[in-house]
């Protein structure tokens, strides 16, 4: 078997991020499934890494696994919620989800074993430096970069109408 | 331009009674029998105009401008002489049905009044439109008021009959639009010239499958207006709950659009395609006059039984057309004149009969000729004329359609003609049960009034007329038998 | 990237300033009214700046936009219509106690990422315009977060346009793996080779699947009828109009790019999305006891119908598609008005029997509604008939028979529901007086007189279309 690093390394943590992330919707005590989901946040900066794509990488761990799941943990502990208190779904909802998101997969696995991914010629392996990036985005896409931070703005916005107390000048 | 001119004055008419009446519903009355009677003032002028043309077989009148360049739409009218006695039928029927309403209409009435005639507004684009974009339009624009005359001043169960009659005649016409829109490509893509006009889209040649394919579109839409046998659901609702004038209407023009539809786009435009569908038509024409008259003698409503009859006239029609002789034309287009006034006669007569019993049951009723002899008198002349009897003008029609008939195809136009004899029987049946006999209603009833009895004096003359005098008619449609190859017979 | 190259953005970089000048306004404290007539001038701002780079027409701004024709004319409808549903707006919001100025910030972020989407070539360009588009509208639709269903409305919305924008970047991950572009025409270079593989049908179907839920297509329409009714009426217009303009014209941008309509397979799947569409749309409208449902389903109609003018993929297509969009959105804008001007401060006049004997008791209003629903039937002097007449015509044209043979179909069955309408319409009246709105006579005069003008626009496009459809061909060849 002439398994180089780099594929013993990929292998590890795609195995660890699938299991995870199993983890993720399996476990029935909301923590651990959070815990889960950070775990996969991880592997999947780890994949990023391999791909030469330090930057994303570093932003995928600050952004997901430091501040949203963070948030997500003070929300389910100030919640309380904990497993008895969980609705009960009716059980041909979950037979239902079950089975389209069966046939989804098994149209995917059959589109997939069709196809021959030709390997994609890895020319610019730089690109996901921070120097490069930086170039990139505020040169030939300054103009989607400022519409993207429209859209945070859009985002903010209705955070704040959403969320914001009532009115009671009425 | 003079017809723009007609139409323009219907519609502009109609938006004023509409407006006038905020104030006093007595000024719209006035304006809308002003504006028809205007129509029908211009539509005699035209007689003379008509004598004047040299060749009289074809457009004396014709006008063209541009409507919507860019798809090859023009605002194409053009009248010929059968176009022309159409016309007068509408705005001779058009000043009944506002006479008629005179009384009977006491809320909305500048509505009511805008409805009518906008309606006859659209009947009369249909018989000049010689645009197919114009003529779907027009189609359209008499069934909307129409409708809105149905569900809004009809009787109890006006909402089903005013749905089911525009469901069914809106399938009709989308059919008709998708045909016309096939033709337009056809002819299109053969000639460069994207046009809907009637007499560019006469010549385009088409593939026998096609053509029958194209034809099914129109004749589906013409035949459920007619209406034809299995088509003919609607009409007995549609006029039965409608008001006075709208069952006037409805039989004395609507269905005569479909007739009309038949005469001036199936026939010249698909002239083998009809004459291999023209068997089917006279056995479903002749399964029409049977099943009509057979339907109508068992109906104990009054406006359903004379709704029934027309299914079986208008059967006859349909015969007419499709057996290809010009004789028969000529009686189509007598049956198209008599059975407008004839039937639309019998639903005024029913109308003034509900005003005054407020039933349509002919078994509530009985005895009326003691309390009601005019009405009695008139009525003995108007079935009489519905049952074909002979110097009246029901009578030359029928006769006419049998006699073309039977050169063609004798077995169905003997059958056809037990039709004639049924219509004796439901006619005598309704006379007997509505005049003769004892006195049923106990409901004190006064015989007609004055305006009552103008209305029906115009129809009973002018029935007598064409019974005496068909000449006149038959010689303005004298042309229609060049409009198909095997005419000429 | 240089100057010139903005020029012909300058009416988008304004719509984003129009925002930006709200949040100024609002940190000054400034009124409701001043608000809202500054909007109006900046979105009149915006129709001139779009007159002004008329002449660099059109113009590509690499890599993401192009700005030409076919661009212009969708930005102009989506102004157009925002226009008017800003008006629609003050008098709506004006009765609720809630404050109603961030609404108008929402709003033009809303209707810039439709815009944006008007000029995307990019999946980037036409994946951040829809997010743009769906999270300001999360927060419009649940902006009476305390009226009856607007929370529920929002929540629906957010999830399902979620999970589509996640099948929208997996699809086009799908396609980029496949062609190694992003940019429509790159994927068209690329298609000889790809165009058999089944990743890159896999990713246009995922697409389909996204776009297909933006526009409430059957059968992704399940939001549509709760989102309608959850939503504040003007917000309603906008997603009815705005939102579905912008998604239709980048799917058309995309389709017209890389051909879409020469795979037979994916016209058969359009054709069944059509099909259903029609089918489903027109028979759940014809119980609905609520107008806004009602109209919701009727929109998922005639999207299907004007995916029939989409299917032949030919110039009289592209035509009839815009044409449709025109006369759709002035229709739906004018019934849209009528309900905003019954709506009282409690309720939306959204149930039938508000509607009942309308015509006796305000004409004007019922006429107009009247005439509305006229044209969404489709019946010859409004709009509707036309547009339904130029989707038949480039149906015939292609000889695509099914789905004109549905179209007929479901289009008498739709008539029974408008039908149903307009007789409630002219029902008996019996019910107490609609009250008179007193806030505010400039506006509420002001809302009358644009719905009588658009009344009068359905009117004048269903009988003189040629001025329309001569603009339309103007545009569309700037290309």
């Amino acid at each position: 078997m002439g398994m180089s690093l780099q594929q013993i390394v990929f292998g590890v943590l795609s195995i660890i991020s699938i299991i995870s992330a199993l983890g993720v919707i399996l476990s029935k005590n909301p923590v651990t499934s959070v815990l889960c989901l950070i775990v996969t946040f991880f592997t999947i900066a780890g994949h990023y890494i391999m791909l030469n794509a330090q930057f994303l990488a570093v932003v995928h761990i600050i952004v997901y696994a430091g501040a949203i799941m963070v948030l997500f943990l003070f929300v389910i502990m100030l919640m309380n919620l904990n497993a008895e208190i969980e609705p009960q779904k009716r059980s041909w909802l979950k037979y239902a989800g079950a089975i389209s998101g069966g046939a989804l997969l098994l149209v995917l696995l059959a589109a997939l074993r069709e196809a021959s991914v030709s390997s994609l010629q890895p020319g610019a392996v730089e690109i996901g430096l921070i120097s490069n990036l930086g170039k990139t985005l505020f040169s030939t896409y300054v103009l989607p970069f400022e519409v993207s931070s429209i859209l945070f703005l859009s985002a903010m916005v209705g955070a704040v109408v959403i969320g914001k107390k009532e009115g009671h000048e009425s | 331009m003079i017809l723009i001119w007609m139409l323009c004055i219907l519609l502009a008419g109609g938006i004023l009674c509409w407006l006038a009446a905020q104030r006093q519903p007595l000024l719209a009355r006035w304006i809308a029998l002003i504006t028809v009677s205007a129509d029908l003032l211009i539509a005699c002028w035209l007689f003379p105009v008509y004598q004047a043309f040299p060749d009289n077989s074809s457009w004396f009148i014709n006008y063209q401008a541009n409507w919507i360049p860019a798809l090859g739409v023009s605002f194409h009218v053009a009248l010929d002489g059968f176009s022309h006695i159409l016309l007068l039928l509408t705005y001779f029927l058009g000043i009944l049905a506002v006479l008629c309403s005179w009384k009977e209409v006491r809320e909305r009435t500048g509505f009511y009044f805008f409805n009518l005639l906008w309606t006859l507004a659209g009947i009369s684009g249909v018989f000049i439109a010689m645009d197919l974009f114009l003529f779907y339009f027009c189609w359209e624009i008499m069934l909307i008021p129409m409708f809105l005359l149905i569900i809004l001043w009809g009787d109890v169960r006006r909402h089903y009959a005013a749905y089911k009659f525009f469901l069914f005649t809106q399938a009709g016409s989308l059919l008709m639009l998708l045909a016309i829109l096939a033709l337009y490509f056809i002819h299109g893509q053969q000639t460069g010239n994207y046009t809907f006009d009637y007499f560019a889209l006469l010549q385009t040649a088409l593939t026998p499958s096609t053509a029958m394919w194209t034809m099914l579109g129109f004749l589906i839409a013409f035949v459920i207006k007619l209406p034809a046998v299995p088509f003919h659901n609607w009409l007995p609702d549609a006029h039965g709950e409608a008001p006075t004038a709208g069952s006037l209407l409805l039989a004395g023009l609507l269905l005569k659009t479909g007739a009309y539809g038949i005469i001036r786009f199936v026939l010249p435009i698909f002239p083998q395609a009809a004459a291999d569908i023209a068997p089917w038509m006279i056995l479903i024409g002749v399964a029409g006059i049977i099943y009509g008259a057979l339907l109508a003698f068992s109906q104990t409503d009054l406006k359903r039984l004379i709704a029934y009859t027309s299914v079986s006239h208008m059967g006859f029609v349909l015969v007419g057309v499709f057996s290809f002789s010009s004789i028969a034309m000529q009686g189509v287009v007598m049956q198209i004149l008599t059975h407008g006034l004839s039937t639309g006669a019998l639903f005024l007569m029913a109308g003034m009969l509900k005003e005054r019993l407020h039933t349509r049951d002919i078994t509530k009723m009985g005895g009326l000729w003691t309390s009601m002899p005019r009405l009695g008198g008139m009525a003995i002349l108007l079935t009489m004329a519905s049952a074909g009897l002979p110097a009246l003008g029901n009578f030359i029609a029928e006769f006419f359609i049998l006699l073309g008939t039977f050169s063609n195809n004798p077995v169905l136009s003997i059958i056809a003609t037990l039709g004639l004899i049924l219509s004796a029987v439901y006619s005598l049946r309704m006379m007997q049960k509505v005049f003769m006999g004892p006195l049923i209603s106990t409901v004190p009833v006064v015989d007609l009034s004055a305006r009552e009895l103008i209305i029906l004096t115009a129809l009973s003359i002018s029935i007598v007329v064409l019974g005496l005098f068909p000449q006149p008619v038959i010689d303005t449609v004298h042309h229609l038998s060049t409009i198909h190859p095997l005419l000429h017979e | 990237m240089n100057e010139l190259q903005l020029i012909p953005l300058l009416p988008f970089i304004i719509l984003a300033m129009a925002s930006v000048v709200t949040i100024l306004l609002i940190a000054f404290r400034l009124s409701h009214t001043v608000i809202q007539v500054t909007g109006f001038l900046m979105m009149c701002l915006v129709v001139f700046a779009t007159w002004y780079v008329r002449d660099t027409l059109p113009e590509e701004v690499p890599p993401l936009f192009i700005v030409d024709g076919q661009a212009a004319l969708f930005t102009g409808v989506i102004i157009f219509c925002v226009l008017v549903i800003g008006l629609f707006s003050y008098i709506y919001f004006e009765e609720r106690e809630e404050n109603p100025k961030e609404y108008y910030i929402l709003l033009f972020l809303a209707t810039l990422g439709a815009a944006i989407l008007t000029i995307s070539q990019h999946f980037i360009s036409l994946f951040i315009g829809l997010e743009l588009l769906s999270v300001s509208l999360y927060a419009l639709i649940a902006y009476l977060r305390n009226r009856n269903n607007a929370v529920e409305a929002g929540m629906k919305y957010l999830v399902l346009a979620a999970l589509s924008s996640a099948f929208l970047l997996f699809g086009m991950a799908l396609i980029y793996m496949e062609a190694g572009s992003m940019k429509f025409s790159g994927i068209a270079e690329k298609l000889p080779q790809v165009s058999s593989s089944p990743l890159f049908l896999m990713g246009l179907g995922t697409i389909v699947v996204a776009i297909g839920f933006k526009l409430a297509l059957v059968p992704f329409h399940l939001w549509a009828a709760d989102v309608y009714q959850g939503s504040p009426t003007p917000v309603t217009a906008f997603i009815a109009t705005i939102s579905k303009i912008g998604t239709f014209a980048v799917l058309l941008r995309f389709a017209q790019t890389i051909h879409l309509q020469q795979y037979p397979l994916i016209i058969a799947i359009f054709s069944v999305i059509a099909i259903s569409s029609m089918i489903v749309g027109n028979i759940l409208a014809l119980r609905q006891q609520n107008l806004k449902r009602l109209l919701a389903y009727s929109s998922i109609a005639h999207f299907g119908y004007l995916l029939v003018a989409f299917l032949p993929g030919n110039e009289a297509g592209t035509e009839a598609a815009a044409f449709y969009l025109i006369a759709y959105s002035i229709t739906l804008l004018s019934a849209f008005g009528v309900i905003t001007l019954l709506s009282s401060r409690e309720h939306e006049a959204e149930t039938l029997d508000i509607y009942t004997g309308l015509i006796w008791r305000r004409p004007v209003v019922a006429t107009i509604l009247a005439i509305s629903l006229f044209s969404l039937a489709g019946i010859p002097l409004t709009a509707g008939f036309l547009a339904k007449f130029f989707v038949l015509s480039a149906g015939v044209q292609q000889a695509v028979w099914l789905p004109l043979a549905v179209l007929i179909l479901t289009s008498v069955i739709g008539l029974y529901y408008y039908l149903r309408v307009i007789n409630t319409l002219f029902g008996t009246s019996g019910t107490a007086d609609v009250m008179q709105k007193t806030v505010h006579p400039f506006f509420h005069v002001s809302t009358y007189i644009t719905l009588v003008v658009l009344a009068g626009m359905l009117f004048w496009i269903g009988v003189f279309p040629g001025l329309v459809l001569q603009g339309i061909r103007l545009f569309l060849l700037l290309h």
